[in-house]
């Protein structure tokens, strides 16, 4: 996983963090975190991590999914471990900003999972794993929402940030109250269109694999997300105004 | 992209939950799913010798195998195109499944029409309410078949619109029901094949949209859909 490091480290600068299991980038200390500029926070906001320069939003170890599921299938049991740890990080966070219940978000994840399992014996040889993974996972989500056993979203509802975390930068503070005032610009949009930039632009897929996710064609998916990020520019022209104006 | 790792524990839980159930690898799968396709298609095939070796009757042999062929091909492409999943777990995008479910009947229906005005002394065969209701019954039963084969490979395959690959189930299902009556019908007015012949398709592609909501959508860990 890539986190941003100490001292030193200029904004946007990403170095491969090695040794500190189960820190995760949205428990970085203040002293950790250098000044970020107003795109990095609406980053820092959209995605709960800031993106590092000079990568393309599918940092994911995508094919590693791949290669193990396809493990899996051919009969080697240990490799579904492996599926796990290649999709359970992305798939918990998508749950988790959804449910905006750990319990919840880790029934689903089991759920899943546990689909993915099942699927084995008809695993497509060459098959993405990624785009079926997030399908099943907003299938089982829809389903939870329908049966009506969530918790629904508030505007003010917040995710709670876990035991651990380490005190808040004033960035931080900034990027998590950016992030509640995209959530209340993507809650007032059209499920269709907020589904489409969650998947894009929080989750990271393609814009073919988002289609897949959501049944439809790769064009409507853009335009679907391209719709949301309008709404949410003309909500938050003050920050992408200054960081613009930053950039020149 | 963001990454939250989940809880710890949870890992095991999960990996404990699959070892629990065990699933074969796909080499066992793959053979099951074929052991399924042939006893969903032997079914038919018994109906089809019940009701005796395919014979032409008052129609042309010529128009009998050309539209036999037609429906043959109809019938395949349904297959490929609604039951099939092609290189994606997802399956084939939701416009093929849609084109198949909705243009499979009148594929059918045109390829008659072609195969009607070539051979036109077709047209002016009579047949009774009785002889519509008798292929009504067996282009369903014929079709019952492909479609729990159908079914059965596809069960619990379909996360994101698990109705419209139903209906396409059902709609190539019914092709190939629809396909084994020809072969024995004797009868071949525009209203005998519209009413016996192709509109038990169309009902078989609306049965195939309600059972796909339950029968192929991702389920739950605990049951529920």
């Amino acid at each position: 996983m890539r986190f941003l490091t100490g001292p030193g480290t200029q904004a946007g600068d990403w170095h491969e963090t090695k040794g500190e299991p189960g820190r995760t980038p949205s428990m970085l200390a203040a002293a950790d975190m250098p000044a970020l500029g107003p795109r990095a926070l609406l980053h820092v906001a959209l995605r709960g991590t800031p993106r590092p320069r000079g990568t393309s939003v599918n940092v994911a170890p995508r094919a590693e999914a791949d290669v193990a599921m396809e493990r899996y299938a051919e009969g080697d049991d240990a490799s579904f471990g492996a599926v796990y740890d290649a999709l359970a990080p992305r798939l918990y966070g998508y749950l988790l900003r959804q449910t905006r219940d750990r319990a919840r978000a880790e029934d689903l994840l089991q759920q899943t999972m546990l689909n993915i399992h099942r699927a084995r014996a008809s695993f497509i040889p060459g098959a993405e794993v990624t785009p079926w993974a997030f399908a099943i996972a907003r299938r089982l989500l829809v389903d939870s929402l329908r049966r009506g056993k969530r918790e629904m979203l508030s505007d003010d509802g917040e995710l709670d940030p876990g035991p651990d975390r380490g005190p808040m930068a004033d960035e931080v503070a900034q990027a998590r109250e950016l992030a509640t005032r995209v959530e209340r610009v993507l809650a007032k949009l059209p499920q269709s269109q907020r589904a489409a930039f969650e998947l894009i632009k929080q989750e990271g897929l393609s814009v073919a694999e988002a289609a897949q996710v959501l049944g439809t064609t790769v064009a409507a998916v853009k335009l679907r997300a391209h719709r949301a990020y309008e709404a949410l520019r003309g909500a938050l022209g003050d920050v992408l105004g200054g960081a613009e104006g930053g950039k020149t | 992209m963001s990454a939250t790792p989940p809880p710890a524990d949870l890992r095991s839980r999960v990996l404990a939950a699959a070892s629990a159930e065990p699933v074969v690898p796909r080499g066992a799968g793959a053979r099951r799913r074929i052991i399924a396709l042939v006893a969903g298609f032997m079914a038919p095939l018994a109906i089809s010798l019940y009701l005796g070796w395919p014979r032409a009757g008052r129609r042309p042999l010529e128009y009998v195998v050309a539209l036999s062929v037609a429906w043959l091909v109809v019938g395949l492409a349904a297959t490929w195109g609604g039951v099939s999943r092609g290189r994606s777990m997802l399956g084939r995008s939701a416009t093929v499944r849609l084109v198949v479910a909705t243009l499979t009947p009148a594929a059918l229906l045109a390829t008659w029409l072609v195969a009607a005005l070539t051979w036109p002394q077709t047209l002016y065969d009579h047949a009774t309410v009785g002889d519509h209701i008798v292929c009504v019954v067996f282009t369903l039963l014929l079709a019952v078949g492909p479609l729990v084969a159908f079914a059965i490979v596809r069960r619990r395959s379909d996360p994101v619109a698990p109705r419209l690959t139903g209906a396409a189930i059902g709609a190539a299902s019914g092709a190939w029901g629809a396909l084994g009556i020809e072969l024995h019908c004797s009868h071949a007015s525009p209203g005998h094949i519209l009413l016996g012949h192709v509109l038990p398709v169309a009902f078989l592609t609306v049965v195939g949209a309600l059972i796909g909501g339950t029968v192929l959508a991702i389920r739950s860990e605990n049951g529920e859909n």
